[in-house]
């Protein structure tokens, strides 16, 4: 043990001489904020919990497994340098000139600064090394042609630190930073294009593994635009707010990220966010469709109303569906999953219940399932387009299927 | 005999004469070295039961749920044609089709008890059935070794048997005022069906009548209450959860129809 720890010191120094040679400008890294950056980014959260990687990421591109990056120096990142290390997190580079897939979201690093990268490999050289080997690209030709994203980084990828917007507050820019930055909030929430890279909307939502990720722009139907800045601070701080709860990959980044963060930074995500321009919505309310509403309401009554409510507000363990922006999205991929194969909440210090909702799957047909999702999304104030059962027949074949 | 089924019935045994007499056996019979021997072995059987402890999540899993199966309607899965028949009469006599509703044949009670023989009820599966045999109390059920499924094959026989002698036909080929007289006998004491000794033909009709009421009352998934007739009769309204709107709503006629299980409404 005492080995261990005078090594991480000899290392600590060795990358601080480095660090001099490299960053000047930056401070002495501190392993405290660089553990607080590992929160912001949710390491954790593709290279599991011990770091040493080895997690199944599903890409429409194929099967990845996330590397290991703790500090073992055969299976991990030991032998990197702190250039190596930041060359990684901004460029998407190896040592050895090897391209990282941007499944890695150095798109989102890139806006990283250089303290925040310093102090983060500074934690990473603290944490216990693993000897565990993945085998990381397991894609299929030509996507296993690492050189290929050589290409893809001269078409889609500008990497340029986020200047501050002089014209917007502290907490504007602080916000901006960690949304676009290390929180990488657009790997899930932003439209991809036929590349894997972020279309020019962002932030307006996006479908991945059999879920859909809402818009977080101002409309009011389909984003944010109704939530308050404290309901989207309580929201990433206990998982749950009087709106939603959240479930499924935002379960994950509530717990294992945001219900980490400081208030402080809660609420520069949340003025940021608020200040998004409205996207172009989910096209509006349903029309034209009075027989889906009828069955719909009486199948819903039947249902949903004992946990959800008549009045669609829910309670404190059960999410509201009036004002739910998950419930009016575009894309039903999420409500349709909830539905059929039920869900689990988030559960956090602050909201440690973490409460689940069963599957239907086995009691609703495709048409029922459409002709709820239909009232709910327009009902109680909802307005977004109906839902077809045919919508609800594709995606409850590609729950079943498990992708 | 598993330790339940022995800690039940001593359980209630203990409250009649009869029961304290057997106990009485039973504990003589109870040597002190068996005894110990057995208190002996507690310990090891409690420390098999392990606990699980939960922290963060409670267990979830997607389409998660155990659901009851729908039985299919078509067909039968035990009786053969002339009891299928027979049943059917039965049940039509026991519910007769009227301004309440309609009759039992029609709400699929023949099925729902064709079912419920072929399944777990029918075979005793849940139950103990090997010996002793000892005649048991009025409260504690048929105590003989005829699975449900067996009583009703030698019973549906017995009453063919009998009204083949006293009319000359099968049940089903009688009239229905003859069928209730028929029917009526069975209940009354007054025609005694061949059958086997620990099976009383009173016990033979309880029991039909029994599973006819259960399945003119279950939910519909099992067979009967076809179209949740016998739930419309009576204003039941089935599997709905969620009543608190008509909480504080007195002497008012709830407003909503049945749903079944699987939210057929």
């Amino acid at each position: 043990m005492a080995r261990l720890r005078m090594s991480v010191h000899r290392k600590t120094l060795i990358f601080a001489a480095a660090l001099a040679a490299f960053a000047a400008p930056a401070a002495a890294a501190n392993v405290e904020a660089g553990k607080y950056q590992m929160v912001l980014g949710d390491c954790e959260g593709c290279h599991a919990k011990n770091l040493a990687g080895g997690v199944a990421l599903q890409t429409p591109f194929g099967r990845m497994s996330t590397p290991n990056i703790t500090p073992d120096k055969e299976t991990g990142i030991g032998n990197y340098t702190l250039k190596d290390f930041t060359l990684a997190m901004r460029r998407g580079v190896a040592p050895g000139g090897k391209r990282l897939y941007p499944a890695m979201p150095y798109p989102a690093y890139a806006h990283m600064n250089d303290n925040d990268i310093a102090d983060l490999w500074a934690y990473l050289q603290t944490v216990k090394p693993v000897k565990k080997a993945v085998d990381v690209n397991q894609l299929k030709f030509p996507f296993n042609q690492r050189v290929l994203m050589r290409g893809w980084n001269m078409l889609f990828f500008k990497p340029k630190p986020l200047a501050d917007n002089p014209a917007k507050s502290a907490a504007w820019n602080r916000g901006a930073y960690l949304v676009n930055g290390p929180a990488h909030c657009g790997a899930c929430h932003s439209a991809k294009n036929a590349f894997g890279a972020d279309k020019a909307n962002a932030l307006t939502g996006a479908s991945l593994q059999g879920w859909f990720a809402p818009d977080l722009t101002g409309d009011r139907h389909s984003g944010l635009g109704a939530w308050s800045q404290a309901e989207i601070v309580q929201y990433l701080q206990t998982g749950r707010n009087d709106r939603s709860i959240a479930s499924g990959p935002m379960a994950e980044a509530v717990e294992n990220s945001t219900a980490k963060m400081t208030d402080g930074d809660l609420g520069a995500i949340a003025v940021y966010l608020k200040d998004l321009p409205p996207s172009r919505g989910n096209g509006g309310k349903a029309t034209g469709v009075d027989a889906q509403m009828k069955a719909g309401a009486v199948l819903y009554d039947v249902s949903c109303a004992a946990c959800h409510g008549r009045d669609g507000k829910g309670s404190a363990i059960f999410p509201a569906l009036a004002g739910n922006a998950n419930v009016t999205q575009v894309r039903v991929d999420t409500v349709v999953r909830m539905i059929l194969a039920g869900g689990k909440g988030a559960a956090t210090p602050k909201a440690p219940t973490g409460p689940a909702m069963p599957g239907f799957d086995w009691r609703l047909n495709n048409e029922q399932t459409a002709a709820i999702l239909t009232y709910v999304r327009n009902n109680w104030g909802n307005q977004a387009p109906p839902v077809s059962s045919e919508t609800v027949g594709r995606l409850r074949r590609s729950l079943h299927s498990g992708s | 005999m598993r330790p339940f089924a022995r800690r039940e019935m001593m359980a209630s045994l203990v409250s009649h004469k009869a029961g304290r007499d057997f106990m009485e056996t039973i504990l003589r019979r109870l040597s002190r070295r068996r005894l110990l021997a057995s208190v002996a072995a507690l310990p090891i059987l409690a420390a098999t039961a392990d606990g699980r402890s939960i922290s963060g999540h409670l267990p979830w899993s997607p389409f998660a749920g155990d659901p009851p199966k729908p039985v299919n309607p078509l067909g039968w899965y035990f009786f053969n044609p002339g009891e299928a028949a027979t049943v059917e009469a039965i049940v039509n006599r026991l519910i007769p089709g009227d301004h309440l509703s309609p009759s039992g044949k029609d709400c699929g009670c023949a099925v729902f008890i064709d079912r419920q023989l072929a399944g777990d009820f029918g075979q005793a599966s849940r139950l103990y059935t090997k010996g002793p045999f000892m005649p048991g109390l009025a409260t504690q059920g048929y105590q003989g070794d005829l699975t449900p499924a067996g009583r009703y094959r030698l019973g549906l026989r017995a009453l063919n048997d009998y009204t083949n002698t006293a009319y000359k036909k099968d049940f089903r080929a009688l009239t229905p005022a003859q069928q209730d007289t028929v029917l009526a006998g069975l209940d009354g004491g007054s025609i005694t069906l061949k059958l086997k000794s620990g099976f009383s033909t009173k016990e033979f009709f309880e029991l039909m009548l029994q599973n006819t009421m259960e399945g003119f009352f279950a939910d519909p998934l099992y067979g009967g209450n076809k179209n949740m007739a016998s739930w419309k009769m009576i204003g039941f309204p089935g599997a709905r959860y969620d009543y608190r709107d008509h909480i504080d709503k007195h002497n008012q006629l709830y407003p909503h129809g049945p749903v079944s299980i699987y939210g057929q409404m």
